[in-house]
C-alpha cells in the first residue's frame, strides 16, 4: 500500500504500509491525518498525487478496508448484535453466517451477555467495543482507524488497547491508526509517523522495536517504551516549533 | 400513591363534582339553558348511542374524515418531502408558496373547499389534509437533513448503495421526529374535519354540534364535547402506543 498526495490540506506526503503492519499516525489537530484516511477509504477524492490500496485506486466501499470512527458510530434503533453484523449485511454475507461471527466477536470482545442490548444502554467503553466487533468481523486485510479511543476515559481507553492488541495479534492484518495521543501509537504500533502542522507533511518514520506480543498496561513499566515515547515527543516538538517559526 | 387509590381519588373528584353540578342546576344556581345537566347529558348519549343509534352515523364520518386526511396529507406531505430531500432546488422554488399556503389560517379556506367539494365529506377532507400535510411536510424534512453525518460516513465506508443509505440509515433515524409530526396531524386532522363540519356539512359531530347549538339542547352540545374529548385522548393514546411499539430503542 502506498500514498503519495499533494493538496492544501497533506502536502508532500508519501508513505507505504507493508501488509501485516501496524502504522500510527501522529500529529497535531488539523494536520491532516483524517483526510489520509478519508482518501484511503475513497470518501473524497484525491486532487493530485497517487494512492494505491492493494494496487488498486482508492473507492467507497472497498472491501479491502474497513473503517473505524472516533466516535462508535453505532445505529441507535440496531442491537449490539445487529450492528455487529452491520458492516457484514451491506457487503452480502448471509444472515446466518454473520450473526454466527458477530456473535463470536462480541464474546472475543466481552459483550457476550450484551448482544440483546440496545446502544442506548451499553457504556461509551461497551460502545466501543460493539464498534470493534464490527470492525473486526469484516474480512478487510487494511484496518483504518482514526482515534477509536480518543473519547474515552483513560482506564477504559487502556483496557480499549489491550483488547484491540489481542485481536489483532490473532491474524496481524494491516493497520493506519490515526491518534493524536503519543503513548498510545507507540505502545500499539510498529512504526510511528510524525507529521507537522498544515499543511501536514511526515517529519519522521519511527520504527517502533518493543517485542510482540506486547501488553499496554505493562509497557507503562517498560524504560524502552519511554526511551520511544520521548523520542517521538522531541520529533513532534521539532515539528511545531518549525511551523511556529515559518508563522512568525 | 397506589395506581388504584389515584384513580379511586379521581373517580370520587368527578363524582362529586358531577353531583354538585346536577345539584346547583336543579337548584336554579345555574341555568340549566346555558350549562345542562350531567344526568341530561348521559341520557342524550345513552339515547344516541344505544337506543336510537343516530350518533353512530355522525361519529363514523367524523372518524373516517379524520383518518382519510391525516393518511393523505401525510402520504402527500412524505412524498414531497423525500422529493425536497433528493432535490434541494425544488424546495426552494416551492418554498415562498409553501409559506403563504401554510401562513394562511386553513380553516379560513372552509368556505372555498365547502363550494369545490359540497357538503359531502370531501369538503372536510380537503380542510383537514391541508392542515395534517404542512405538519408532516416540515418534521419529514427535518427528520431526513438531522441524520447523523458519521452514520452515513460510515456506511458509505462500508459500501452502502443509495437505497440502501435511506432504508437503513436515514429512514430509521428520520422516524422519531416524522412520528412526532404524525401524531400532531392526527389531532389536526380531526380539527379541520370537525372545523368544517361546523361551518356546513350532512353529517358529521361537528355538524351535529352545530344543529344542536342553534336549537339550544344545551345537554347534546355538552354530551357532544364529552365525546369530542374522548375522541381526542383515544386518537392520542393510539399514536402514543404505536409510537412505543415501533420505538423501542430509543
Amino acid at each position: 500500500m502506498r500514498f503519495g498526495a499533494d493538496l492544501l490540506a497533506v502536502d508532500r506526503f508519501s508513505l507505504e504500509v507493508k501488509a501485516g503492519e501496524f502504522v500510527s499516525i501522529v500529529g497535531p489537530s488539523g494536520c491532516g491525518k483524517t483526510t489520509v484516511l478519508n482518501l484511503l477509504t475513497g470518501l473524497i477524492p484525491l486532487e493530485q498525487g497517487e494512492i494505491s490500496v492493494r494496487s488498486r485506486r482508492p473507492f467507497a466501499g472497498n472491501p479491502d478496508v474497513a473503517y473505524m470512527l472516533a466516535r462508535d458510530s453505532l445505529l441507535p434503533w440496531r442491537s449490539t448484535l445487529d450492528n455487529a453484523c452491520y458492516g457484514m449485511e451491506l457487503r452480502g454475507v448471509a444472515r446466518a453466517a454473520r450473526e454466527g461471527k458477530a456473535r463470536a466477536l462480541l464474546a472475543r470482545v466481552g459483550l457476550k451477555d450484551f448482544a440483546g442490548a440496545w446502544p442506548k444502554q451499553l457504556s461509551h467503553g461497551m460502545r466501543q467495543r460493539a464498534a470493534l466487533a464490527r470492525t473486526f468481523c469484516l474480512d478487510s486485510p487494511i484496518l483504518l482507524m482514526d482515534e477509536p479511543f480518543g473519547a474515552l476515559d483513560a482506564q477504559t481507553k487502556l483496557q480499549l488497547e489491550d483488547l484491540l492488541l489481542e485481536l489483532w495479534n490473532a491474524e496481524r492484518r494491516t493497520v493506519v491508526f490515526i491518534t493524536h495521543d503519543l503513548a498510545e501509537a507507540v505502545a500499539l504500533s510498529d512504526r510511528v509517523i510524525v507529521m507537522s502542522a498544515r499543511p501536514g507533511r511526515i517529519i519522521a518514520d519511527m520504527p517502533i522495536d518493543l517485542p510482540r506480543p506486547r501488553s499496554v498496561r505493562a509497557l507503562q513499566k517498560d524504560p524502552r517504551f519511554h526511551e520511544l515515547y520521548a523520542d517521538v515527543w522531541a520529533k513532534l516538538e521539532e515539528g511545531l516549533g518549525r511551523a511556529l517559526e515559518e508563522v512568525h | 400513591m397506589s395506581r388504584w387509590g389515584r384513580a379511586a381519588a379521581h373517580a370520587v373528584f368527578v363524582i362529586t363534582f358531577l353531583a354538585f353540578w346536577e345539584f346547583a342546576a336543579k337548584k336554579g344556581w345555574l341555568d340549566p339553558v346555558f350549562f345542562g345537566f350531567p344526568s341530561g347529558i348521559a341520557e342524550y348519549l345513552w339515547d344516541g348511542f344505544a337506543v336510537r343509534k343516530t350518533l353512530w352515523l355522525q361519529l363514523g364520518y367524523t372518524v373516517v374524515g379524520t383518518l382519510v386526511s391525516f393518511f393523505l396529507g401525510s402520504f402527500l406531505a412524505i412524498v414531497l418531502a423525500l422529493a425536497f430531500v433528493t432535490w434541494p432546488r425544488l424546495e426552494h422554488a416551492m418554498d415562498p408558496y409553501l409559506m403563504v399556503l401554510n401562513a394562511t389560517p386553513r380553516i379560513a379556506l372552509a368556505p372555498l373547499f365547502l363550494l369545490w367539494f359540497g357538503l359531502g365529506i370531501g369538503s372536510k377532507i380537503a380542510v383537514g389534509t391541508s392542515l395534517s400535510f404542512f405538519i408532516v411536510l416540515s418534521s419529514t424534512v427535518a427528520g431526513i437533513r438531522g441524520v447523523n453525518p458519521d452514520h452515513l460516513i460510515l456506511s458509505r465506508s462500508l459500501g452502502a448503495r443509495p437505497l440502501q443509505l435511506f432504508f437503513k440509515v436515514t429512514l430509521p433515524s428520520a422516524v422519531p421526529v416524522i412520528f412526532s409530526g404524525l401524531r400532531l396531524a392526527l389531532i389536526f386532522s380531526m380539527l379541520g374535519v370537525i372545523g368544517a363540519e361546523l361551518i356546513a356539512a350532512e353529517h358529521g359531530l361537528g355538524q351535529t354540534l352545530s344543529y344542536l347549538q342553534s336549537t339550544f339542547n344545551m345537554n347534546g352540545v355538552m354530551g357532544l364535547l364529552v365525546l369530542l374529548a374522548l375522541l381526542g385522548m383515544a386518537v392520542t393514546r393510539g399514536m402514543t402506543r404505536l409510537e412505543r411499539a415501533l420505538l423501542k430503542w430509543q
